[in-house]
């Protein structure tokens, strides 16, 4: 993996993660991780449940102790790349009947360039604006968040995600449990992304859509089976080895992970 | 303390006599209610907090184990430095802090463990260290008025008497040495304890020493009649003070840190993910909320505390959408409770009702001989009063109360049982079925509705000119149709495509 950062005129990769392992009471949740995410790549994670699809997010984020291993961000470690970094978590691990509005939810989004004690005034309350705007959900700026549909939530977190402007993005299952807008909204979004040079990884469930999405691909079961090139990765073979026997294959190519979630 | 007290009074006197303040905080009343208030305005604001984090039986666990912090320091203070004690003493305060933390911390570990529950493992913890302090008390400190009744209810009612004295002018400190001609020799018996024997016994050895001799404060001083002239004073009731103080560092923090509080409450991952350290917040917060808990310990004893930090932010919860806003509403609702809490514990409910009347009307009609005298503790009137708003917020509160939310549904199945018939009517008329489905007559049989059910909902919907009947059948009007497209794109388009 080092290679990469002897060559002094090549630009470090997105993501470059070493020998990363994590593990709840001794049991690895996640196994000697080596990953190589490209600059400007949309990237699937994809795996069975229990695979340490978030687990290997939120390691690489700093949010949980690694047992082992480093992740280094276009270069630099978290600490220092914190402003590269946009992170979009599981639309359920938050309590969505908090007293608080939508514009309210992505303008969190800039606390963070905001550092402490200053408070967010109208510039970033005009940034949020344009962050909803972008995910459709410009009319919706002063409800209050219970009030949302499920979709409705993730495209508000998506936004807050978006305000962040930052060059790598790490999503845990945006495409869970929403309706046929939200996904088109989320897509349109991932491949704006994409076309402005930024690098998104995003964990996800749905295998019969990994080839139209995505165009890089990490099959992932607690270590990482394969990982490239959607076109060159995502096979039947590496399928069956990260999903065992729970795969059927539709007319010799669409998989369907019959895991259930 | 003592000193910022001065500060302070100095400010007062410029807009008020000294006999106006003597006064005013000599009334048990106007200084049960500051206390209450300021306890009431900080158990708001951190219980808001810890509402919205799951975290309200936290604010009763620490209520509870601030007893073990107070007990060790105290202990430390006697017997180790030597020190007067005294509630508002630094030493105590840290006590306090560090056992809230402490508290947080035991949960914490056993919860790690993953052999218990949160909830378990806060049960598991407070009762120990409580447990602990209990002991401590009983065992080593028996003099000090850490008994029952203070742990239980507090003392808010008492609080105006315990006072800082501050001497204006005619300030003479008094000193007695043993060769003062004002000393008063006194004997005592020297080896009473150690023999354990009473001084009446034989065998008791006595030594002289001097019984008052000493340093004495102006106010000392005169009352023990070692002054000519009288000092002028004022007497500065202790306790507010204190709970001023946890009131400031509260509002300081929930204003200083408002955004990373909102964010770390919201979503605790994002907060890391940004670097704004919600783990250094959250202990932050648990040493305010011990801080309180020893203001209020006094004042209100620690069984009640925990009303201070949770009814008013579930009140407040029910009236507004916002953070900021419940913020306000949630102290605003604590301080009214312990103003008007205690006039309710001298039987004055809400200036509206007299509870002695109550009482007689009691005694009337059920024959029964209680007395007809009003007359209860303050704390606990204070919690009741605070109880009786989180009664009215749900119950009214135009949002999320009881009426309205009944009110809500109710309109929610009307308009769904018109959809339905309308949509019914979409479905069939302009077709062969229209004779069998359409029969107004009949059409409560298709539904399974009750014949009045469906009279009821035609009525509406010709009344709002949604359908007409002629010939015995049902047909939609212009407006009829615009309805059901309208119901159809908002409800149903999200499954259509």
């Amino acid at each position: 993996m080092s290679k990469q950062l002897d060559s002094t005129d090549k630009k470090p990769p997105a993501l470059l993660v070493d020998d990363l392992t994590v593990a709840y009471n001794s049991k690895p949740a996640i196994w000697d991780i080596d990953l190589n995410v490209p600059e400007g790549v949309l990237m699937a994670i994809v795996g069975p449940n229990g695979a340490g699809k978030s687990t290997f997010i939120k390691a690489v984020l700093n949010l949980i102790p690694r047992a082992a291993g480093t992740a280094l961000f276009y270069g630099q470690a978290y600490e220092q790349a914190r402003s590269l970094v946009g992170y979009v978590p599981q639309r359920g691990s938050v309590d969505w009947d908090f007293p608080t509005s939508v514009l309210d939810v992505v303008t969190m989004g800039l606390y963070g360039k905001l550092g402490w004690f200053r408070r967010p005034g109208r510039q970033e309350r005009e940034l949020a604006l344009h962050a909803l705007d972008q995910v459709s959900m410009a009319d919706f700026a002063n409800r209050q968040i219970s009030q949302l549909s499920g979709g409705q939530q993730q495209r508000t977190f998506l936004a807050r995600a978006l305000v962040q402007d930052a060059q790598i993005y790490f999503m845990d299952e945006p495409f869970a449990a929403v309706d046929a807008v939200t996904e088109r909204a989320i897509v349109n979004i991932l491949r704006e992304l994409r076309e402005r040079g930024k690098t998104v990884l995003v964990v996800h469930h749905d295998l019969q859509t990994v080839k139209d999405y995505f165009d890089w691909v990490t099959l992932l079961n607690v270590e990482v089976i394969a990982s490239g090139p959607t076109e060159a990765t995502f096979t039947s073979e590496n399928l069956r080895k990260t999903y065992g026997g729970r795969v059927a294959f539709l007319d010799g190519g669409a998989p369907v992970n019959m895991a259930g979630d | 303390m003592f000193g910022i007290e001065m500060v302070v009074i100095d400010l007062l006197l410029n807009f008020f006599s000294r006999e106006e303040i003597n006064t005013f905080l000599r009334d048990p009343q106007v200084t049960a209610t500051i206390i209450g208030s300021l306890i009431a305005i900080s158990g708001a604001l951190l219980g808001t907090f810890l509402l919205l984090r799951g975290m309200s039986l936290t604010s009763d666990a620490i209520s509870h184990t601030v007893l073990l912090g107070i007990v060790v320091a105290f202990i430390v203070m006697t017997s180790l430095l030597n020190l007067e004690p005294d509630l508002s003493s630094p030493w105590l305060i840290i006590g306090a802090a560090a056992a809230g933390v402490a508290t947080v911390v035991l949960t914490e570990l056993i919860f790690r463990s993953g052999l218990v529950k949160q909830d378990a493992a806060l049960g598991l913890a407070f009762p120990l260290l409580f447990a602990v302090a209990i002991i401590l008390i009983s065992r080593f400190v028996d003099d000090v008025h850490l008994d029952e009744d203070a742990v239980m209810v507090g003392e808010i009612g008492v609080a105006w008497a315990d006072t800082n004295s501050h001497c204006l002018s005619n300030c003479e400190t008094v000193t007695i040495t043993p060769d003062d001609e004002r000393a008063i020799t006194a004997r005592r018996c020297v080896n009473c304890t150690a023999e354990n024997i009473y001084p009446r016994d034989e065998g008791a050895v006595f030594e002289e020493y001097c019984g008052n001799c000493g340093t004495y404060s102006p106010a000392q001083a005169w009352s023990a009649g070692l002054l000519e002239t009288e000092p002028i004073l004022v007497f500065w009731p202790r306790s507010i003070t204190v709970t001023a103080i946890m009131m400031l560092l509260t509002v300081g923090f929930v204003v200083l840190f408002y955004k990373e509080l909102k964010l770390a409450s919201f979503d605790d991952a994002l907060a890391k993910a940004l670097g704004l350290r919600p783990g250094v917040l959250h202990y932050a917060l648990m040493v305010l909320v011990s801080l309180v808990a020893v203001g209020a310990f006094d004042a209100v004893g620690s069984i009640l505390v925990v009303a201070f930090f949770i009814i008013p932010p579930a009140a407040a919860y029910l009236l507004t959408d916002r953070l900021s806003v419940m913020l306000v509403i949630s102290a605003v609702i604590g301080s009214l409770g312990a103003f008007f809490g205690y006039d309710l514990a001298r039987g004055h409910f809400l200036g509206i009702i007299e509870m002695d009347s109550v009482l007689a009307l009691i005694n009337r009609v059920f024959g029964l001989q209680l007395l007809e005298q009003w007359d209860s503790s303050i704390s606990a009137s204070m919690v009741l009063m605070i109880f009786i708003f989180f009664i009215i917020a749900w119950v009214l509160s135009p949002k999320y109360g009881l009426i309205s939310v009944a009110a809500r549904r109710a309109n929610q199945r009307r308009i769904f049982d018109d959809q339905v018939v309308l949509g019914h009517i979409f479905n069939h008329q302009h077709d062969e079925s229209e004779i069998m489905e359409l029969q107004a007559d009949d059409l409560y049989q298709h539904f399974l509705w009750s014949q009045q059910k469906m009279a009821r909902v035609l009525r509406r919907l010709r009344t709002s000119h949604l359908i007409e009947i002629a010939n015995n059948i049902v047909r939609l009007t212009q407006r009829g149709e615009e309805s059901v497209q309208h119901f159809r794109q908002n409800n149903l388009s999200e499954h259509i495509v």
